[in-house]
């Protein structure tokens, strides 16, 4: 029998606890089936359309870039918009989903007890089987222009882990706001349509670095992305994407700093949400 | 069995901060912009705002093994008190302290999705309980046979008859298996037949598992019979906790018990008028707190009419605890100048199973509907009397309507 104690005070928020989250994986999973499941039910082409929209999006912005960065063969370009594109949808998927996840799920945790923090993890899963599916996209299109990878490939699944990090510290900071100003479903959208073009997505940061001033810099270089989509180019190209080391590290210090931001913020009004949804 | 508190309760209070809310319509874009502007006025200005204590300093202390039954008039903060136990929402004051692990069913069916087959449903809701995937399965035939339903498993369950959906969202939180359940009356409503599998279902696990149950209910035979203490609450105080029998008998002494007659609140916004009283009667005029299964009964609704309104229009809906709307009836078109007026709705012909309906009053005008009210007005049909000594009924539980349908028979050729 399991003898703990619970003792329940007025604190309006909790701690994370991660035995918790264990105890509940089994709903972290069957949440995210239920997203998985539900979203391509009675659509013909089910999940073909996990294929199309970040397709239609290489293809636009990969000719995008063709055109103004001459630079580099058309291939290449192509190669390193759908690489990039594929993770900002990752960071702008999980940023999106995160931020309405509580929102969304209110008639769960207004009636039965679970940590809260299950549901925006159980929407990284979906977001994620999503990306792995896109990614066929890139791997098809390595194949087509016959690029050669690196040892440096195996770097890729920890730039995959820092978008996640992140979509999850921004969007729990929204999720909870959201729970009580319903702004943040407007806000999210002009935030990811802003950031789109501040971050090395259709062009790279040496392409964004060359063009600003020298004071601009370092705040181009504090947006979490960038360490993350060089990052990923990095281990799919191999060669020197990461400009300025110092940029990078910064770029993931801010990454980790949002995570913290926004798991603290969250649990800190996390049992309270009841009363303000 | 130890006589250790299982949980102990001390001094728990719950404050919730109303917002007056002095909004126009905002279904309309004028409504949308009028509220829009003063949304921003309002964040430089304080808004106005209520408390409410929905539980003043409320203490006790639960045995493992007890039944407690949560009673109290609606209102008095038992679902509040449920709420904070199952850590749904935290108390403003107090702590609890409980040992072990807990379940609470608020609601039958929590998170299920109508586009998810019931197989899914299962794992998917039993996981929301708190169930792990290992329990699930090894649960899981015997979920099934519970529900009876096998032959749709793999349907979704959109496509479920209400009642094949109550039975499998019940079937997995009947096969739960915490040291401490908390049901609220949700479980034992519906038709006597599913209130009887509940309660039996939870008698077997009160009793002979030996867990500490929380029961919220306004049925108190049902309490009676399932609860060993019981806890009562009036106006989010603590008026007693004891022995079952004890508290049963304060409450009904009290005259708490169950209503004849019913304020309405007054709509923040009065345009042309409100109804503020409702009473329950016999067609004489005699007030029932409780009407006997087959009787006629009759709602006078008085309401009040402060300019002269055009088309007059009230509705009146008996509303099953399934939230299934069992008929509405609507008064003729009138014009009325300003005044106090009574309304009459008489049911003589539509007789009722035993159980808890909710009633919804609707006034309207020409112009628009002016006043809606669901959720404050109950009636309460019970078995009281001998039921076998009246002809019109044959048996309570053969459906929600007891009305016979006229029957012939005869011999062909």
């Amino acid at each position: 029998m399991n003898k703990d104690k619970v003792i329940i005070d007025s604190h309006a928020g909790s701690f994370f606890s991660f035995k918790e989250i264990v105890r509940y994986k089994s709903l972290l999973n069957n949440l995210a089936r239920r997203d998985f499941l539900v979203r391509y039910k009675q659509a013909f082409a089910g999940i073909v359309w996990a294929l199309i929209k970040p397709l239609i999006n290489v293809l636009i912005f990969g000719y995008i870039a063709s055109k103004i960065n001459s630079g580099e063969s058309t291939a290449l370009n192509f190669l390193y918009v759908a690489s990039a594109m594929l993770l900002w949808q990752l960071f702008t998927n999980i940023f999106n989903e995160v931020s309405n996840s509580i929102v969304g799920n209110a008639n769960l945790f207004s009636k039965v007890y679970f940590p809260k923090i299950i549901i925006p993890l159980s929407t990284i899963l979906v977001c994620l089987v999503d990306f792995f599916i896109s990614l066929i996209i890139l791997i098809v299109l390595f194949i087509i222009v016959g690029q050669p990878v690196h040892w440096q490939l195996v770097l890729a699944p920890l730039f995959i882990l820092l978008t996640v990090i992140n979509g999850f510290g921004i969007g729990l900071y929204f999720a909870t706001i959201n729970v009580k100003f319903r702004d943040v479903k407007f806000i999210v959208p002009v935030i990811i349509q802003f950031g789109m073009y501040v971050s090395p997505v259709i062009f790279s940061t040496g392409f964004y670095l060359k063009r600003l001033p020298e004071w601009l810099h370092w705040l181009y270089c504090l947006n979490p992305m960038v360490g993350a989509i060089d990052g990923f180019k990095y281990s799919l190209f191999g060669d020197s994407i990461i400009y300025n080391p110092g940029y990078f590290i910064g770029s993931v210090c801010v990454s980790f700093l949002f995570l913290f931001v926004g798991v603290n913020y969250f649990f800190k009004f996390e049992r309270s949400f009841v009363d303000y949804i | 069995m130890s006589s250790h508190p299982i949980i102990k309760a001390d001094g728990l209070s719950k404050k919730y901060i109303l917002n007056k809310n002095t909004s126009v319509q905002s279904d309309t874009l004028y409504g949308n912009v009028i509220n829009g502007v003063r949304g921003l006025r309002n964040l430089t200005r304080k808004t106005q705002t209520e408390e409410f204590m929905a539980l003043q300093d409320i203490s006790f202390e639960v045995n493992r093994g007890d039944r407690v039954g949560v009673i109290g008039r609606n209102g008095a903060g038992k679902s509040t008190l449920l709420k904070i136990l199952s850590r749904i929402t935290p108390p403003t004051s107090g702590r609890i302290e409980y040992i072990g692990r807990m379940a609470s069913l608020l609601e039958v069916g929590t998170g299920f999705h109508g586009d998810l087959s019931g197989r899914e449903n299962i794992y998917l809701n039993g996981s929301i309980l708190g169930m792990s995937k290992h329990e699930i399965d090894k649960k899981f035939d015997e979920i099934v046979a519970f529900s009876e339903v096998e032959k749709f498993l793999d349907t979704p369950v959109k496509r479920y008859s209400s009642g094949m959906y109550v039975r499998l969202a019940f079937a997995v939180a009947a096969h739960l298996e915490p040291e401490i359940l908390i049901v609220d009356e949700v479980l034992a409503v519906g038709d006597a037949a599913f209130q009887k599998k509940c309660l039996g279902k939870m008698n077997d696990v009160s009793k002979s598992e030996g867990r500490t149950i929380l029961f919220v209910s306004h049925n108190m035979q049902a309490i009676q019979k399932l609860c060993n203490k019981g806890l009562y609450l009036n106006k989010g105080k603590m008026h007693s906790f004891g022995e079952i029998n004890d508290i049963v008998g304060h409450y009904l002494q009290s005259g708490e018990a169950s209503q004849s007659e019913f304020k309405l609140p007054v709509p923040e916004e009065i345009t042309y008028g409100y109804a503020h009283t409702v009473f329950i009667e016999d067609m004489s005029g005699n007030s029932l707190t409780e009407i006997p299964v087959g009787d006629d009964w009759r709602a006078r609704v008085l309401f009040k009419i402060i300019k002269p309104t055009n088309h007059f229009i009230m509705g009146f809906g008996i509303v099953s605890s399934f939230e299934q709307p069992i008929r509405t009836s609507w008064s003729a078109p009138e014009d009325l100048a300003a005044g106090d007026y009574e309304i009459i709705f008489k049911n003589d012909d539509l007789m009722l199973t035993t159980g808890v309906y909710t009633v919804v009053i609707g006034l309207s005008s020409e112009q628009r509907a002016f006043q809606y009210v669901d959720n404050v007005v109950s009636i309460s049909i019970s078995d009281a009397g001998d039921t076998s000594q009246n002809k019109r009924i044959v048996n309570t539980q053969s459906g929600l309507i007891l009305n016979p349908m006229s029957v012939s028979l005869k011999k062909l050729n």
